[in-house]
């Protein structure tokens, strides 16, 4: 049997510290981040740097990674400060930083020289030079633009030994990335340096200009759009695999504690199943229905296998996906009572079917029959947010389990 | 000196440029040159070349598209071509590209030309340390940044003071798939999109070998900027013809040639100018400034 040992790493997003170890309780090898400054989400919960120094206190007690996003295209004025920044994400302990700006890049390497530094898919790195000419600047990793396909990985990796990172999972941009400024015409908002107003998923009229006359192509009332289907390497990840890629990278900083832990704890599995016995390796299609209780779109390959056709991109009425909601989480278990002990996050109650999933890939759906309040006094429905619950379940919990329903 | 640089889709319309005072001409091929008014062969470029040096003027090869391997790979062979044509400079967007040069240690400067990605003097500089000799300035900038930037430069920062810029560049057909999903021919006219937010936008859209590319909704012009930008030692100046064919386009750049020889004499007058280049654009391309008279926080 033969078994892989450069396993690559499983990279989730994580909004904020919650997230973050949630996303490592549930599998990932390492986890990304924003800093108060310089990222590309503005609006996603970013860290302070004491929380940065608890979450890799407690990435690096599990064996985790913490990178930081520092994604942003700077303009003049932008990049100041960023030297203290990079020296400061070094002394707490930051394993590597993603830049994509080369001012930033220079920053970095002054400022903190022996912080890894990751090129941004910002950056659009799509062929084995580009690789070739940051490794020869001291850059431990690039992450590929999503418009390069798995022959184009495995002929990279015949040319390059710079650490590859690939998004697997998570919603994409339709442009090559940075090279879209849409937002910035359309709304004044710099997409490039987190403002990005996602223009292209937008509905647009389409004509041609006939003798200074516009003349409409919309055809049946269907508006021209160019909104991207999300991406799911799932069913494809012993081609990423074999392809040499040495990091799977799940997008969505954004995202809620129910998707992280979700993908993180599907694709821990499914990279772990194939890598202990590639030869024997079957797809196992609880992966796939535990994905879609988070999707939000549909979801394909991208450019993996091929330039994406029409399929891969929102046009229509949007598919109908089923959406379950993050009820609880568990924050203890009595296994000789076999009480749990929950924190609502959704209103549920008494004869609702839920279902309890855990690290480990651990899930089961059983129906609620019981539920006493904080003051053991017995309760139809759990109504207020946070509040603590307990009810029978029907198999073990361990804290950290989490609770959703349909 | 202000060097004036405009894109050429031929070789007779080459020749009508450097009669009207273009310096440096800016032509490229498929599949390394992107959004070109007209893609030309090895020969062409061989051609206008020639063309340009017996009359003193310049050439720079477009190369900047994000390239994949199998570009990558049919690099070297176009620039060892390039260099022996005698190409004043290429024009690159991709660090692969630029590492391929420095490889083949061709006696061929670059320019740096990234669209949207070069936005700051530091990375500017950055590029400059990799040997570039200057770099083209991101649509997406203030007339304010750029002369803070170029004041920290020894290095032109080349800037566009005519035509269409482009905002979107995507590697996937966009237009067929949606005449795709809609089962319709596809136009072959010159297509548009429209925000229907903003009644009066019209972003030119196409499809080539390198994927969908999206423009602004005017055709940007400085024109009535030109002395200010002179002043404050922005001196390269491009004008775009990508949208813009034939004899017209070389009256425009014939206009800013004229305006280039009133700023040096210190006699330019900015609405004069600003009144003849409105005669000439077609009347369907409004001319706008875009991001160059903005403040630098309206944007953000």
């Amino acid at each position: 049997m033969t078994v892989i040992k450069n396993k690559p790493e499983v990279l989730a997003p994580a909004g904020n510290l919650e997230k973050l170890k949630m996303a490592i309780r549930y599998g990932a090898d390492a986890v990304y981040i924003g800093g108060q400054a310089y990222g590309l989400r503005s609006r996603a919960g970013n860290f302070s740097y004491e929380e940065m120094a608890e979450g890799v206190a407690f990435a690096h007690a599990r064996g985790a990674k913490v990178f930081v996003a520092a994604n942003m295209v700077t303009h003049e004025g932008d990049a100041g400060g960023a030297d203290a920044f990079f020296k400061t994400l070094q002394s707490i302990g930051i394993d590597a930083v993603i830049i994509s700006d080369p001012a930033m890049i220079t920053i970095c390497a002054q400022a903190a020289p022996g912080l890894a530094i990751h090129l941004s898919t910002q950056a659009s790195a799509t062929n084995y030079k580009t690789l070739e000419f940051w490794k020869s600047l001291g850059l431990e990793r690039v992450v590929l633009a999503r418009e390069v396909g798995i022959e184009e990985i495995r002929e990279m990796r015949r040319h390059t030994d710079i650490e590859i990172e690939a998004f697997v999972h998570g919603a994409m941009c339709i442009a090559y990335s940075g090279r879209c400024t849409l937002s910035n015409h359309m709304v004044n908002r710099d997409a490039n340096r987190g403002g990005c107003a996602q223009s292209c998923r937008w509905k647009y009229d389409l004509f041609d200009m006939d003798e200074g006359e516009a003349r409409s192509h919309i055809q049946d009332g269907e508006p021209f759009s160019m909104s991207a289907v999300d991406l799911a390497m799932l069913r494809h990840l012993p081609d990423m695999i074999d392809a040499g890629v040495n990091s799977l990278k799940i997008e969505g900083r954004m995202k809620s504690i129910h998707y992280v832990s979700t993908v993180a704890n599907v694709y821990r599995n499914a990279v772990d199943a194939y890598c202990e016995d590639p030869e024997h390796f079957r797809f196992d299609p609880a992966w796939e229905e535990e994905i879609w209780k988070v999707a939000q779109r549909d979801l394909s390959t991208g450019f993996y296998y091929g330039v994406p056709g029409e399929k891969e991109q929102l046009f229509g009425k949007p598919r109908k996906i089923p959406k379950y909601t993050f009820a609880a989480q568990v924050l203890d278990y009595n296994p000789e009572t076999h009480l749990a002990t929950l924190e609502q996050r959704n209103h549920f109650g008494v004869g609702e079917e839920v279902e309890f999933y855990g690290p480990g890939f651990v899930h089961f759906k059983q129906t609620v029959r019981d539920l006493w309040n904080e003051d053991g006094e017995p309760i139809d429905r759990a109504p207020n947010p946070m509040m603590t619950v307990t009810m029978t379940v029907d198999a073990p919990v361990e804290p950290y389990f989490l609770m959703r329903k349909k | 000196m202000i060097e004036l640089i405009a894109t050429a889709e031929s070789l007779e319309q080459a020749e009508a440029l450097l009669d009207v005072g273009a310096d440096r001409l800016y032509i490229g091929g498929h599949p390394f040159g992107l959004r070109l008014p007209q893609p030309l062969s090895l020969e062409q470029i061989e051609d206008v070349i020639k063309r340009a040096h017996q009359r003193g003027k310049k050439v720079t090869v477009s190369c900047n598209a994000l390239m994949h391997n199998q570009q990558i790979a049919q690099l070297p062979d176009y620039l060892q071509k390039l260099a022996d044509f005698g190409a004043d400079a290429v024009a690159i967007g991709d660090p692969g590209a630029m590492f391929t040069l420095k490889e083949l240690k061709l006696e061929l400067p670059f320019v740096y030309d990234a669209g949207t990605l070069v936005t700051s003097a530091e990375q500017i500089a950055f590029w400059v340390n990799q040997g570039a000799s200057g770099a083209v300035a991101a649509r997406e900038l203030t007339l304010k940044e750029l002369f803070a930037m170029q004041k920290k430069l020894k290095q032109p920062v080349e800037v566009q003071v005519y035509g269409p810029t482009c905002i979107h560049q995507s590697g996937r057909p966009l237009l067929t798939n949606y005449f795709t999903y809609t089962h319709a021919e596809a136009p072959d006219q010159q297509l548009f999109l429209r925000d229907p937010k903003n009644a009066d936008s019209q972003y030119p859209i196409f499809e080539d070998e390198d994927g969908t590319h999206i423009f602004s909704t005017e055709d940007l012009s400085l024109i009535g900027q030109l002395g200010a930008m002179q002043e404050h030692g922005l001196k390269t100046w491009k004008l775009d013809g990508v949208l813009l064919h034939g004899d017209r386009f070389v009256r425009i750049v014939a206009l800013f040639d004229e305006a280039r020889r009133a700023v040096e004499a210190g006699a330019f007058v900015p609405e004069s100018f600003a009144n003849r280049l409105a005669k000439l654009q077609p009347a369907h391309r409004p001319l706008g400034t875009g991001f160059y008279l903005k403040n630098p926080e309206d944007v953000h």
